[in-house]
């Protein structure tokens, strides 16, 4: 992947926190926003799986950004991005275990 | 009283230049020496190291060549700040103190004194293809006129052209002085400069070249490349512009709106 496309989505996903995490803050504090997204749990769903896979990828790829910086090596760059990628993987399944567990749908 | 051209150069003051000594090859540390000379108003850094060598200290090195801002080798910190020497007079940056403080370039090895290896700057801006490359080549061998160019287009890249190669932006970029791999401001304005040049084809031959780990995305856009260039490039701009060139292009749109550069930008330009 070039790195252009690697810092698109680390802008889009900069946006995406701010739209879903706002949906999630509204969701949680506001009785009408509330309603609507927590009554119907997919919709729940969706909008935390966007906001925890967004906030991953913009917080993994800034720390790639800080590595690579730090260690300019080519080699050295591409294994903390794989590292790096398989890390985000897991928390992110991980957190969508435990998502779907306190939604009671495993 | 009237002051006569010739008072301009009667010497004023005694300041103490404090010069970083260094030779790699030979010593251990580097040092601080202190040379005392009299300055007129019109001494120029570079005048008064070339007269401490002459007088006081034939084994101090720097490097100069024009001596008018033109070709970029007298660069230096002065007083901690990116500055051509040549361009610079000892008691406009003094500030009425008696003191100035000469140190090589930061972000590049020293050779000697206040003399800096480039080889690295240089070898970036040659990988970023600095020319016009075109596809033409039948034109090329046997031209049969001139490449024109309207004033717009002109304008996009014309104040890229008045870079001297100094290496300030390089020695200012905070980036530069952790990310060795990156290409830097310099060789990346110089990027730009030749892919907005409407006379070039050689867009996706440089693409592979600054759009990777330590090219253009490694700009956090500080400016602090823009604030000390010596012939008020904004390589900063050049950068983000870049930026945006390669992301139209990802979207299939054109490199430029047709109104984004107007031809009175030329002019902005040259009042500065
Ligand atoms: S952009 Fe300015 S500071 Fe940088 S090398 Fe060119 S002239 Fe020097
Ligand atoms: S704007 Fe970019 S190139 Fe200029 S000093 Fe800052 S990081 Fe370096
Ligand atoms: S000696 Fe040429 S720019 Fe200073």
């Amino acid at each position: 992947m070039r790195e252009s496309t690697k810092m698109l989505l680390h802008y889009i996903t900069g946006l995406l926190i701010v739209v879903t995490g706002l949906i999630h803050l509204l969701a949680n504090n506001d009785p009408n926003v509330g309603k609507l997204i927590t009554g119907n749990v997919y919709l729940y769903l969706t909008n935390m799986s966007v906001f925890l896979a967004s906030l991953l990828y913009h917080a993994f790829n800034g720390i790639r950004v800080i590595l690579i910086e730090l260690v300019p090596d080519a080699c050295w760059t591409r294994l903390i991005g794989w590292a790096l990628l398989l890390i985000g993987i897991a928390t992110y399944a991980v957190g969508i275990q435990v998502l779907l567990m306190s939604l009671g749908l495993v | 009283m009237e002051q006569s051209s010739m008072d301009l150069w009667k010497p004023i003051k005694v300041i103490r230049l404090r010069v970083y000594r260094y030779n790699p090859k030979k010593d251990y540390f580097p040092e601080w020496r202190e040379y005392e000379i009299e300055v007129s108003r019109g001494t120029t850094i570079l005048d008064a190291l070339l007269r401490i060598k002459e007088e006081i200290d034939p084994s101090l090195s720097f490097r100069y060549s024009c001596g008018q801002a033109l070709c970029g080798s007298c660069a230096m910190m002065i007083n901690g700040r990116q500055m051509l020497a040549c361009r610079t007079r000892v008691l406009e940056v003094a500030h009425g103190r008696d003191l100035v403080e000469l140190r090589p370039l930061d972000n590049f090895p020293v050779i000697r004194d206040l003399a800096c290896d480039f080889t690295s700057f240089f070898e970036k801006h040659r990988a970023v293809k600095p020319w016009i490359i075109r596809k033409d080549s039948d034109e090329l061998d046997n031209p049969t006129g001139e490449y024109k160019q309207s004033i717009e287009e002109y304008a996009r890249y014309y104040q890229f052209t008045d870079c001297l190669k100094c290496g300030a932006c390089y020695s200012a970029c905070p980036t530069t002085a952790t990310d060795h791999a990156y290409l830097g401001p310099q060789a990346l304005s110089q990027a730009y400069r030749y892919m907005v040049d409407s006379r070039d084809d050689g867009f996706d031959e440089r693409i592979p070249i600054v759009d990777t780990e330590h090219g253009c995305w490694r700009c956090h856009f500080a400016t602090s490349c823009s604030d000390v260039c010596p012939k008020y490039v904004d390589p900063a701009q050049g950068i983000q512009l870049l930026k945006k060139l390669i992301i139209r292009r990802k979207f299939g749109l054109k490199p430029h709106r047709p109104a984004e550069v107007l031809p009175s930008k030329i002019g902005e330009v040259k009042r500065r």
